[in-house]
């Protein structure tokens, strides 16, 4: 069994998200592959080297995949595909694996599989489990390789294995047809001060929360709890709170001490931002939402009615 | 320019949900559908394109049931063209997933021949592949998914691809072009029931297709309602008493 | 009379009925241009209202104080008119006089006994807007209220004066003049007789007439032109039932009117903002400016007005109109309504603020500028034909609590076709009733029906929310349904969808009759098909909804039934017409509601505790179960008051023949 785990990267660091496809693609007993895309050699050595436990690396060091290009980027991962003929394709469930995977899939016409959270072996292949419905249900499925999957983030948790990272092999895939280009790179604007990466307590609204009427409740509850204010996407969407306030896929990931939320749902997107939150305390009025499995304390109660009492509660309580 | 916008219809997720006899699909005795919250984005923004530049959009829908309907109100957004795909699959199977519908929509992509393709980043039942890319990978156009704006200026396009930790990039690509559009410029507008009412007995035009549904590996699949055990310890009672309860544990994790 | 004085009135009265009259066609010329009303229809019905509502003050006088002033001022104008008369006539035709009918005599006395009704009438107003400043009328102008005052006042001294004056002259006082007697002897004793009483006398007869005139000259600027528009806006007041709003105008070359400038209104709008008195009784009933929205009704139309009267391009350049919406009204104000019709109820000169709203709603629809919280819902609607966006499959869902099978009223006749509505269907709390309503029906042997997913939200709401093509669609769609079953009656326990059947769905040619839960529960006991014991009996107040009261008259039966079952109904100061909405109405339930004050449902279970001793918040409306419990809640009263819907009182009441214990409805 051979897995060819494609390697996201930022800012000269690899993605967690490589490291939990790395145990879960062990955990089959798979001979682990790296693919990195980068702009230059040096980049890709100095890449190569952070991933202790992979079997093999290899590389695509080109100026037109210097940064993400989803073109390109697929063009390479297709040649690294013909070359090592892995017997599974693995991609993060991120923006990048969105491209790649299921267009790969039809490439290579290799069935494909999303939203993986965890592989088995059976007789024969792999015993896939999956989310589907925004993680209402889960999926079984009998994988038939050679496959391609997106993992989500989280389904492993990630941490280094011991031994020395392989050394890097460059491959030099044809990149000249690709007919797209990044202009411009953005970074989040962080000019605000807020951080929620470093925020040791978190509350977190949701949709539910319904408009900037309320958000004068939210935000006497995050001072009562001396919390950063957060939002799932849609108050992001819908102007509540600014962008650099997102929790999840899309926004921030945190690790807060307290991550307290009212009014979300509990979506993958959601979840992969929070979820290794030390204590998770979800309000939510539906007591078949999705957030309930990943939370340690959960209610039903409204949270109109929740979060002033809450508030009056700390601040009673506090002083 | 010529844009085609893909629409799908999904399940209302906000009921709870039960799996037919075997696990193979969704109940859908019971369940609504609405047009997939992505792919309504994706509406908003060709009509936001449309009204910018002049371009012509075409809306375009493989549904067995509920598609003229969803075509209509996509009409009464504003777009100027519509396309059914007729669905030969039988009643009782599952509706097909975007994997199997590529070839079906591939077809009808190829006789509309848009300059642009626009579809929702995903639905939340496209387990075996999400479609933009697996549309752009059968007719070899460049893709891009997780698109939050996009910019036309003559021949080149410019998307604004979102990533993990609130970076972004603007990337440009050739015509044609596929797009999975997660959210649009401005949200999804609403529409006067005058304007859907007068649209009420259009005739929505349809195409058979002679391409087969896809293989995909729903025969391989079972569904399965998660095991709700380990989940969260559930606290009970009005808000004041769970208010108090909630103190208690930041209490005792001495987070207060 | 005589001299230089005929010419001199000559000039003066014709300047200033003319600086009037163009004052007046400044404000009216709009009516020109606008949108066609057809309120010529049942003349004699129009001219008993305008009898009534002014001859006798019926609407006046529901508030007592201020309806009692009214009538003194109104009535003593009326007589003092002869004394206008006897001025000018006698000033512009010399030798003109009353005398020959008795104007030294009984007129006489007369315009100086209403003298004074007039001058306790100007007190009294005085009284209650300087002193007692009622809050209906705040935002009223006060300055203007002055002037007016100052100026009958005067009209009224100066007439009195005038008389006395030439009495004066001779000391001769009358006995047909009391009042002004009184004032000769005053000048009799300021030593002005003879000679200096004849200057007296035309000094006051000059300040007399130009106390008229400048009364005439300031009224077109003035809410006292009520006094020429009020006969004109009751006789044009709309007839059609209650229920129904008048549909968007449509000729064949126009599109559909939507109302985005002044032109697109038709002139008895304009005319209904020309005639509002500011007397603030609409601000003072309305649930919305109770519960710190934006919107009053009297502010509404005199804004209306204003805006009017400032768009100055309204004739003069086609191109250039302000545009109402935005301009004139905030969007937040015409979302703030109810559409529980307590303003149209009360409003003395019949003035129609919720067709004004809706038609302004209508075209903010039409833009698409809508509040997100509505969007979502009407998005619902679009799709699934319900605010709650559940799949019609799950409309019948409720009926599997039900012992029995309950017919398909499209698949076999049926006596009484249940026609259940939104919330009854869908919502937790109101379900539980549903399934009573459908249980006392088979213990009585009814033989009754629905029409399972078939059923679409009546449309009533969203017609009042503006969404006019949206309705239509729901409407057709429950028409065709209804086309296709047989059945005697529609019943149901929602009064939205009630009045949508009763009154709305006729203008599609769909005559039904419809009766609501509580008439035809009220029929079965009467009728013995229903035996129910009177219980212990507490002590309840029951909540007119807006839809079944003030709308479709349904007043009696919720009451009937109350005492039947046994209870005391101890009725709240605000009853009947006067009932005040709970704030779901008019779509308001599909809306952000963001508190602002106290919410309409809680101000009104305060006035039911007040009451005190009561122990059920009696109700008929499955959207009032969901309001007032949440009211009760919010204001933390669950131990002092329940709500009861009416299904529930008879349920406990109702007696359960062992035998049909097992009921079988087929
Ligand atoms: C590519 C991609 C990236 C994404 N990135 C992100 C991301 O970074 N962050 C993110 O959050 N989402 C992200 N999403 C969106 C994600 O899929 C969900 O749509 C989103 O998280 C849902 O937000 P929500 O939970 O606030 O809203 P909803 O799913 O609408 O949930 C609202 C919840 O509030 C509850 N509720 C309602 N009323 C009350 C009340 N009175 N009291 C208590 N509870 C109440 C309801 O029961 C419901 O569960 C992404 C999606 C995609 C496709
Ligand atoms: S209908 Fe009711 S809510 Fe609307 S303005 Fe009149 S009184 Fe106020
Ligand atoms: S609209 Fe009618 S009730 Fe309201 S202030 Fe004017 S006259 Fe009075």
């Amino acid at each position: 069994m051979r897995a060819l785990i494609f390697v996201e990267h930022s800012n000269g660091v690899v993605s967690e998200n490589a490291f939990e496809m790395l145990l879960l693609a062990k955990s089959i007993g798979a001979e682990c592959h790296g693919l990195i895309c980068t702009g230059d050699a040096g980049a890709a050595q100095a890449l190569g080297t952070q991933l202790t436990g992979f079997d093999a690396v290899s590389a695509v060091a080109d100026p037109t995949v210097g940064h993400y290009n989803p073109e390109a980027v697929l063009i390479a991962l297709k040649a690294a595909v013909e070359t090592q003929a892995p017997d599974v394709v693995m991609t993060s469930y991120s923006t990048a694996g969105v491209d790649l995977a299921a267009g790969l899939a039809v490439r290579s016409e290799r069935p494909m599989l999303g939203y993986v959270t965890d592989l088995e072996l059976n007789s024969g292949g792999l015993s896939a489990t999956s989310q589907v419905y925004g993680g209402k249900l889960t999926a079984k499925t009998d994988l038939p390789l050679p496959a391609v999957t997106t993992v989500m983030p989280g389904a492993r948790k990630a941490g280094s294995l011991s031994g020395a990272a392989p050394a890097v092999t460059m491959l030099k895939p044809d990149l000249s047809g690709a007919r797209t280009r990044v202009r411009e790179i953005i970074t989040p604007d962080n000019s605000s001060g807020v951080n929620l990466g470093n925020a040791d307590m978190i509350f977190c609204v949701g949709r539910a929360l319904g408009g900037t009427e309320k958000l004068p409740l939210a935000e006497a509850l995050a001072a009562a709890l001396k919390a950063e204010l957060a939002g799932s996407r849609p108050v992001i969407d819908a102007g509540w709170l600014p962008k650099i306030r997102q929790v999840g896929k899309s926004g921030t990931k945190v690790k807060p001490k307290l991550y307290l939320m009212a009014g979300v749902s509990g979506a993958p997107e959601h979840l992969e931002g929070m979820e290794s939150s030390e204590l998770i305390i979800a309000i939510n009025s539906d007591e078949q939402a999705p957030i309930f499995r990943k939370a340690h304390y959960g209610t039903a109660c409204d949270m109109f009615q929740l979060i002033p009492a809450l508030t009056e509660r700390l601040n009673s309580g506090n002083s | 320019m010529h844009i085609a916008v893909i629409l799908r219809l999904n399940p209302v997720l906000t009921d709870e949900l039960e799996l037919t006899e075997g696990g193979k699909d969704i109940d859908r005795e019971w369940i609504g559908f609405e047009l997939n919250p992505m792919d309504d984005q994706a509406l908003e923004q060709s009509v936001l394109l449309k009204e910018a530049h002049g371009a012509k959009v075409t809306a375009i829908a493989a549904e067995a049931e509920g598609g003229e309907r969803l075509l209509r109100t996509a009409l009464a957004r504003g777009v100027d063209d519509v396309l059914l795909i007729s669905n030969k699959k039988d009643d009782d199977a599952p509706p097909p997933s975007s994997r199997a519908r590529t070839p079906l929509l591939v077809e009808a992509i190829k006789q509309v021949k848009p300059d642009l393709v626009i579809t929702g980043i995903l639905s939340t039942d496209d387990l075996y592949g999400e479609l933009a890319p697996q549309l752009a990978a059968c007719l070899n156009w460049p893709q891009a998914s997780a698109v939050s704006d996009v910019r036309l200026d003559g021949m080149v396009l410019t998307v604004r691809q979102e990533y993990a930790g609130g970076m972004a990039a603007l990337i440009e690509m050739d015509l044609p072009a596929v797009i999975g559009l997660q959210t649009a410029a401005s949200p999804p507008r609403y529409v006067a029931g005058s304007k859907l009412r007068d649209l009420l007995n259009t005739k929505v035009p349809e195409m058979e297709a002679s391409a087969e549904f896809a293989e995909d590996l729903s025969e391989a699949t079972t569904l399965n309602l998660p095991d709700t055990s380990g989940g969260a310890e559930m606290i009970e009672g009005d808000a004041k008493s769970v208010a108090a309860r909630i103190h208690e544990i930041l209490m005792e994790r001495g987070l207060v | 009379m005589g001299g230089t004085t005929t010419p001199v009135l000559w000039v003066v009265t014709l300047l200033a009925f003319a600086i009037s009259g163009w004052r007046f066609w400044l404000l009216f010329r709009p009516l020109l241009s606008a949108r066609p009303a057809h309120r010529t229809d049942r003349l004699g019905e129009r001219l008993r209202g305008v009898i009534g509502d002014i001859g006798l003050h019926r609407r006046l006088l529901r508030f007592t104080y201020s309806g009692v002033l009214h009538a003194l001022i109104f009535s003593g104008f009326l007589v003092l008119f002869t004394a206008i008369i006897e001025a000018f006539g006698s000033g512009l035709f010399p030798g003109f006089s009353l005398h020959v009918i008795g104007g030294d005599t009984w007129i006489a006395l007369l315009q100086n006994i209403f003298s004074i009704l007039i001058i306790v009438g100007l007190v009294m107003a005085a009284y209650q807007r300087f002193v007692v400043k009622p809050l209906r009328f705040q935002g009223s102008n006060q300055y203007d209220a002055t002037v007016i005052y100052v100026l009958v006042l005067a009209i009224v001294l100066t007439m009195l004066l005038e008389a006395a004056a030439r009495m004066a002259i001779l000391a001769e006082p009358s006995p047909w003049r009391p009042l002004s007697s009184l004032g000769m002897y005053l000048l009799v004793g300021l030593n002005i007789t003879g000679d200096r009483a004849i200057v007296a006398e035309h000094v006051f007869y000059w300040a007399h007439i130009a106390a008229i005139l400048g009364f005439l000259i300031y009224i077109p600027g003035s809410k006292h032109r009520h006094m020429f528009t009020a006969a004109p806006n009751i006789f044009f007041r709309p007839l059609t039932p209650k229920g129904q709003l008048p549909p968007p105008q449509q000729t064949e070359e126009s599109a559909p009117e939507i109302v985005t400038e002044y032109r697109d209104f038709t002139w008895k709008d304009l005319l209904d903002t020309l005639s509002c008195t500011e007397c603030g009784r609409c601000q003072s009933v309305c649930p919305a400016y109770a519960g710190g929205k934006p919107l009053s009704p009297k502010k509404l139309i005199m804004n209306l007005r204003d805006g009017m009267l400032t768009d100055q391009g309204l004739l003069d350049s086609p191109d250039h109109a302000m545009p109402i919406v935005g301009g004139v009204i905030a969007p937040e104000t015409l979302w703030s309504c109810t559409t529980c019709r307590a303003c149209m109820e009360v409003c003395p000169v019949h003035i129609e603020h919720v067709p004004k709203i809706v038609k302004l709603r209508r075209s903010m629809i039409e833009q698409g500028t809508i509040e997100p919280l509505l969007q979502s819902t009407l998005t619902n609607f679009q799709s699934q034909g319900n605010s709650f966006g559940k799949p019609p499959k799950q409309r019948a869902r409720w009926t599997k609590d039900l012992s029995y099978k309950i017919k398909d009223a499209r698949k076999e006749p049926v006596d009484i076709l249940w026609f259940v509505g939104d919330f009854a269907s869908f919502d937790e709390r109101a379900q539980k009733l549903t399934v009573q309503v459908g249980e006392l029906l088979a213990l009585a042997g009814v033989d009754v029906g629905i029409l399972y997913d078939g059923e679409r939200n009546s449309g009533n709401d969203i017609r009042r929310v503006g969404d006019e093509g949206l309705f239509e669609l729901l409407a057709t769609h429950n028409i065709e349904q209804l086309r296709d079953c047989q059945f005697n009656r529609i019943m149901t326990t929602d009064p939205h969808s009630l009045n949508a059947l009763k009154s709305e769905y006729p203008a599609f040619g769909a005559k039904y009759e419809v009766v609501h839960y509580s008439q035809l529960f009220l029929e079965l006991i009467k009728e013995g098909k229903l035996k129910v014991e009177p219980s212990a009996g507490a002590t309840v107040t029951y909540h007119d909804p807006c839809y079944l009261g003030r709308y479709n008259g349904g007043f009696d039966a919720p009451r009937e039934l109350i005492e039947t079952m046994g209870h005391t109904l101890k009725e709240m100061p605000r009853n009947r017409e006067n009932s005040f909405c709970c704030g779901a109405g008019g779509g308001r339930i599909f809306m952000e509601d963001n508190p602002t004050g106290e919410r309409p449902s809680e101000n009104r279970i305060h006035e039911a505790l007040g009451l005190g001793g009561v122990s059920y918040f009696v109700v008929s409306c499955p959207k009032d179960v969901v309001m007032y419990t949440a009211a009760i809640q919010a204001v933390g009263a669950e131990d002092k008051i329940a709500v009861r819907d009416l299904a529930e009182l008879i349920s406990e009441s109702v007696v359960v023949p062992t035998e049909v214990a097992t009921h079988d409805n087929a």
